[in-house]
């Protein structure tokens, strides 16, 4: 059972015109559907039909899709989802998101987050095609996001939720945040990959429901600084960096979309393997963690949610 | 255009049409409490002691309910001022001057 990567966000935005504005023209992204209210896009480096959805009507986070490998994969999923307990598990239809496939649904009351597991959406392809392709699309518009990479959600009870992806989905924990080495440490965050990419979704402790932000993958470190130059562009509020992480190495900024939800652009961050040790950071050095240059917490960064 | 207050503090800013009561804040040299600066996130609610003010964008309910707006709450980030408009801080926000020459071209 595998699970591919993060495969869709879907989250609320409270004017659809603005949004459309700020994810197609300043990140770049490519427009896919707009329907019922709802707008469907994907990074050029993306082959399935989309990666973000946005629905207009408050702000935060409605849902997050994880593509499986196989779609018999699905019935291990609802089992193990089952037999977790402390969640609810639903079959959803194919057609019940547009374009993608059945698949599984899961509530967990203990972050209040909903998780769906598919195993098809409709293929539309890479901008620069499959067969002897150029680097990158020639006129990419805006900081050009190649794809979705990950995102950080917030939860009172995050050793549950992180527990049901390593037990139902078989993630693993690259890095965890604690309060002290102790037995008796509570834990703070948790960094949670199915594959190799340093997290595929993070979880940190704190209020139910609420969505921290979510990531698009850049190239590197030029692609960043370049990123945070557009964002100046477009009046784009930078919430932190450009700065590199402690947490994953990853190289970051921090912005807000037009209705506050923070979006990350995150670049590098080493390829871990199911077998690599689990790094640990304490709370007395998750300042440098968090913010490796600054080695300060940032009030907005702590507290501003959506 | 009307000017803005902040009770207990000396700000006293000449506001310019559509201005953001956090834009003019920022203008003339002062830092204030603010999250996401787009609306969505709570964190720069201040209270309007005097004065009206209206939002140019989108404000969700599920940020700030009916009732906050009735009792006077306003996000400074999207309030814009109709007139004369006095704000006060609340226990978990603040203003403060951090660049003064800023503060004198704004009176």
């Amino acid at each position: 059972m595998t699970i591919l990567r993060m495969g869709y966000v879907h989250a609320r935005v409270t004017d659809l015109a603005r949004a459309k504005d700020h994810y197609a023209n300043t990140l770049g992204l490519y427009p896919t559907l707009e329907d019922d209210g709802k707008l469907y896009f994907k990074g050029w480096d993306e082959w399935d039909h989309h990666s973000v959805v946005l629905e207009e009507g408050g702000v935060g986070a409605i849902k997050f899709g994880f593509k499986v490998d196989q779609a018999s994969d699905l019935d291990g999923i609802e089992a193990r989802a089952t037999a977790f307990g402390d969640c609810t598990v639903t079959r959803m239809s194919a057609g019940e998101n547009r374009e993608v496939s059945d698949g599984v649904r899961v509530h967990l009351p203990c972050i209040d987050h909903t998780f769906e597991f598919y195993h098809s959406m409709t293929a539309v392809g890479l901008e620069v095609g499959t067969h002897n392709p150029d680097a990158f699309p020639r006129h990419l518009v805006g900081i050009g996001a190649p794809m979705l990479d990950h995102a950080l959600v917030i939860g009172e009870d995050i050793d549950t939720a992180a527990r049901f992806f390593m037990e139902v989905t078989n993630f693993y924990t690259t890095e965890r945040a604690q309060t002290t080495l102790g037995d008796d440490a509570q834990t703070i965050a948790f960094w949670l990959s199915s594959m190799q990419k340093v997290h595929d979704i993070a979880l940190l402790r704190g209020p139910n429901g609420k969505l921290h932000h979510f990531a698009f993958q850049m190239r590197d470190w030029n692609d960043i600084l370049h990123a945070a130059d557009i964002f100046t562009m477009d009046d784009v509020p930078i919430d932190v960096g450009p700065t590199r992480h402690g947490i994953t190495r990853g190289e970051t900024i921090y912005f807000f979309d037009p209705s506050g939800n923070r979006n990350e652009t995150f670049a590098g961050g080493y390829t871990s393997y199911r077998d690599r040790p689990t790094i640990v950071w304490t709370a007395d050095q998750l300042a440098k963690g968090i913010f490796y240059h600054a080695r300060e917490i940032k009030e907005s960064f702590t507290t501003v949610f959506t | 255009m009307g000017r803005l207050t902040v009770v207990g503090t000396d700000v006293d800013i000449a506001m310019k049409p559509g201005e953001t009561i956090l834009g003019a804040l920022h203008r003339a040299g002062y830092a204030a409490t603010s999250g996401c600066k787009r609306g969505g996130c709570g964190i720069c609610k201040f209270d309007v002691v005097d004065g009206a003010i209206s939002y140019r964008e989108i404000v969700a309910d599920t940020v700030l309910s009916p009732e906050l707006r009735a009792s006077g709450t306003c996000l400074i980030c999207r309030a814009v001022p109709e007139d004369d408009v006095t704000i006060a801080t609340r226990p978990e926000s603040t203003v403060r001057c951090v660049a003064p020459f800023l503060t004198a071209l704004a009176r």
